[in-house]
């Protein structure tokens, strides 16, 4: 009995000596003054204070004895101390600044990120939409950033001097082989996929990682939008196309669908243009989409697409008949598994037919198939804050036939490639990402390694600095490689990059200087293509953004130099290609006032060198106007060149200018949603 | 037999108070997060800072607990909501971003809270900016909500908090 007293009483000892009070106080600082907002408390208790503006702290406990005191604020490293309360007066408590985590940090280095990002964003879906003379096209978007060369004949991606070849699109991590839909020369061509198809991209201008191959100059990976979360049914009208889409949502899942037909029949009846059309331009496309959650995070994206363009022209005595069918689908799955690795792995395959009558004369007929399978797997995981690692398989199954009359060719190849990424942090803001990328084309004996450095200073939020040096390759064009088998291996560029960026909320500022050298390039002697080619490209970039000058109004310029020769194809010598340009200026600015919002847009290229001569520069100024009439309802509209400006595109052989089929273009159209929740959401899919 | 049940009884009120004092951890943390909420029945600035900063020490003392984290960033996400350019705000947005991301990876954390929260969070961006943020977060506000209901129909805070954010979109587009 009085050992069971002596132990109550031991206890409710205990619990009066609680009610016993420490003073504990101090300031804290770091390397540069006093923290503010720093939560120092006692561990196992909520007893603590937030230091003042002086970094100042105080506060009692109930607790005695042996205390364990904390001080903790976010970006700093914490700090504990154990000592007797008594001991814990007019401390000074110094922290310091928290080492970024490997996953914290995104080197944005030779990078615009569009969307849904943590990276400085430049542009979302809307913005792709409502960007001057872009009329809804992801790919005229993208040419509002800086190391983009204006190619107003066929409207492609051309970057830092390098063949629109060069720049390779992927659609959730998977290869895309033609990702613009098709077009007679002297009208621009559009990329196949609408930008609401998307959460994010990242067009890298250089110096990507080794996940990505199969590009000497850029690469477009886009990532589509995750499972819907209600339904959508919506349609829109314009002088140009119709479309109608819709998703339906399940709990764990989604299915979209959208239909478009685009006819310039309209248009050119109200707009008549330079050019004589039999058909005009036709497109009818399709596109599907289901993606599917599990609880654990695992995902499964699928999507489906296919489109047939058709058109006629009468042109130098001849009528031109073209139809092509491209279809492309993909499936992608990615989980976690284990401690923390992340597998990756899909499949994807396009498929293009061409056919065109009268193609460089009377009678011809000419019939292009490509078709691509692309097999991918990958593994990542982040093993601590300073070291992350990711690896991965795949392979490109390429099938390739033409026929121009009696002549043509048929080519099968397959591409196996590998990759290792390595991403180190060496100290609290070094960062080196390492890796390697080893492929093997079929037609070549020869492995190609390449190795890729990138070493990043990022002291904060708002600047980092990197330079960028690697190898890249890609397989010849399928025309080059049939005519140069035995001969040919993979072209390759070594790029060597130098990035500044100073970002904040509101303004973005980024300085880039870059160089590549090309050799392998294909070059056409005696009627068969050796790998004797070689080329350099070099130049800067620059790109300013900011939205703090005036409320709702965001401005941008970018500024691109750039110097390059190649001997390549079929040049005698070497020579500045004659898609590139030497000096790129773009300008924008957009602004909202209330419900509508206005944009303008001035692209100005200086003269491209041809061989019979050089064209003038390149002016186009642009406008639109975006009203969002209703919540259900968006009505856009755009002129592209305003000023009328007539701009030559080339040069011919006899010395002859030609330009675009039109100098001016409008654009006007209607976006309806009659089944969403959301409103001013023109995304049905 | 007085004696037995004196001694039963002592014996009983020793290990009640053992237990109170050394092993009741949910009970604890229950008390000490009643103890800091109880602080917002007058929602001064000054009594959501004081309380987040209790809510992050509770949070240290239970870290594998649901309840701290989604009451540290609520209450952050509703300190940041009211006080949208206070010098503290951005610091609390990050801090909860974090923390939601935390909730998420707990596997017994509920997806419909998880995506409240993180709703919420895109809210607050766009009411610290609504100029700039309004086109960029929009989607995100209106797709966790309706995840959030699609998950739990039930959930009261994101019916009250997607019935906001409508009102506040009507307001700003009339």
């Amino acid at each position: 009995m009085k050992k069971l007293l002596t132990l109550l009483f031991a206890a409710l000892a205990a619990t009066l000596q609680v009610h016993a009070q420490t003073r504990i106080d101090g300031v804290v600082s770091d390397e540069h003054g006093p923290l503010v907002g720093v939560n120092v408390f006692v561990v196992g208790t909520i007893d603590g204070a937030v230091t003042d503006t002086l970094g100042r702290f105080s506060f009692t406990t109930a607790r005695t004895g042996e205390l364990t005191l904390r001080a903790v604020l976010l970006g700093y490293e914490e700090q504990t101390l154990v000592a007797d309360g008594a001991r814990l007066r007019g401390l000074q408590i110094r922290l310091r600044e928290q080492a970024a985590s490997i996953d914290e940090v995104v080197v944005t280095a030779s990078t615009y990120s569009v969307g849904r990002s943590s990276q400085i964003k430049t542009l979302d879906a809307l913005d792709v939409v409502m960007a001057g003379n872009s009329c809804g096209d992801v790919v005229a978007a993208l040419q509002v950033l800086p190391g983009t060369q204006k190619v107003g004949e066929n409207g492609r991606l051309y970057v830092r001097g390098g063949d629109s070849e060069e720049c390779q699109t992927f659609v959730n991590g998977m290869h895309v082989l033609v990702p613009y839909s098709t077009n007679v020369e002297g009208n621009a061509q559009r990329g196949r996929f609408s930008p609401f198809l998307f959460k994010g991209m990242s067009f890298s201008l250089g110096g990507y990682s080794g996940e990505y191959g199969q590009a000497l100059s850029s690469v477009l990976p886009m990532e589509t939008t995750d499972v819907a979360s209600s339904d959508k049914f919506g349609i829109s009208a314009s002088l140009l196309d119709w479309n109608v889409g819709g998703t339906k949502a399940f709990r764990r899942s989604s299915l979209s669908f959208n239909a478009d037909y685009t006819d310039l029949g309209l248009h050119n009846a109200l707009f008549p243009d330079r050019n004589d059309w039999t058909r005009p331009y036709r497109k009818l496309s399709g596109e599907a989409q289901f993606k599917y959650e599990w609880d654990n995070g695992s995902s499964l994206k699928s999507y489906v697409g296919y489109d047939c363009t058709s058109l006629g022209l009468r042109t130098e005595g001849r009528e031109l008949s073209l139809v092509e069918h491209n279809a492309y689908a993909n499936a992608t799955l990615q989980t976690t598994f284990g401690r923390g690795y992340r597998f990756f792995a899909g499949v994807a395959n396009s498929s293009v037919f061409s056919d065109i009558d009268d193609a460089l004369v009377r009678g011809d007929h000419y019939h292009n198939f490509r078709n691509e399978v692309h097999l991918k797997a990958e593994i990542r995981k982040s093993f601590s804050a300073a070291f992350k690692l990711s690896a991965g398989v795949e392979d490109y199954v390429r099938d390739s036939r033409k026929q121009y009359d009696a002549t043509g060719y048929t080519l099968d190849y397959n591409l196996l490639a590998g990759h290792v990424d390595a991403q180190v942090r060496i100290f609290r803001t070094l960062f080196l990402n390492l890796s390697a990328r080893a492929e093997k084309a079929s037609y070549s004996p020869a492995w190609v390694l390449m190795p890729r450095v990138t070493l990043s200073f990022v002291p904060g939020k708002r600047f980092q600095s990197s330079i960028m040096v690697g190898r890249y390759s890609q397989s010849p064009e399928d025309d080059c490689l049939a005519r140069g088998l035995g001969r040919l291996g993979q072209s390759t560029a070594d790029h060597a990059i130098l990035s500044l960026q100073y970002g904040t909320n509101r303004t973005v500022v980024r300085a880039e200087a870059y160089c590549k050298r090309y050799r392998s390039l294909p070059l056409l002697r005696d009627g068969v293509y050796t790998p004797d080619g070689y080329g350099y490209s070099r130049g800067v970039d620059l790109f300013v953004e900011d939205a703090s000058l005036i409320r709702n109004l965001t401005l941008t310029a970018a500024y691109s130099f750039n110097d390059s020769q190649r001997l390549y194809q079929d040049f005698d010598a070497p020579r500045t290609p004659s898609y590139a340009s030497r000096h790129n200026l773009r300008v924008t600015a957009k602004y909202g006032i209330g419900k509508v919002i206005v944009g303008l847009a001035d692209t100005y290229a200086s003269g491209r060198v041809y061989q019979a001569g050089t064209t003038p520069f390149y002016n186009s100024l642009d406008a639109n106007v975006t009203w969002l009439a209703h919540p259900k309802v968006i009505v856009y509209a755009s002129l592209n060149n305003l000023l009328g400006r007539t701009n030559v595109y080339r040069i011919d052989t006899d010395g002859t200018p030609v330009s675009e089929s039109r100098d001016r273009f409008f654009y006007i159209g209607i976006f309806v949603s009659l089944k969403n929740s959301k409103a001013y959401d023109i995304a049905n899919f | 037999m007085t004696s037995l049940i004196s001694k039963k009884g002592i014996l009983a009120t020793v290990l009640f108070l053992m237990v109170s004092l050394f092993s009741a951890p949910a009970q604890d943390m229950r008390a000490l997060m009643g103890q800091s909420l109880s602080r917002l029945q007058n929602p001064t600035p000054e009594a959501f800072l004081t309380c987040i900063a209790e809510l992050k020490r509770i949070d240290a003392m239970f870290p594998d607990q649901v309840a701290p984290k989604y009451q540290l960033a609520l209450q952050s996400l509703n300190f940041a909501v009211t006080n949208p350019q206070a010098e503290q705000t951005e610091g609390l947005l990050a801090e909860a971003e974090q923390t939601i991301a935390a909730l998420a990876e707990m596997p017994a954390a509920d997806l419909s809270d998880v995506c409240t929260l993180r709703g919420f969070l895109y809210m607050t961006r766009i009411v610290q900016d609504p100029a700039r943020n309004g086109q960029r977060y929009y989607l995100d506000v209106i797709q966790n909500y309706e995840k959030a209901l699609k998950a739990n129909p039930d959930n009261a805070l994101a019916q009250q908090l997607q019935e906001k954010f409508n009102e506040g979109m009507a307001q700003a587009m009339r």
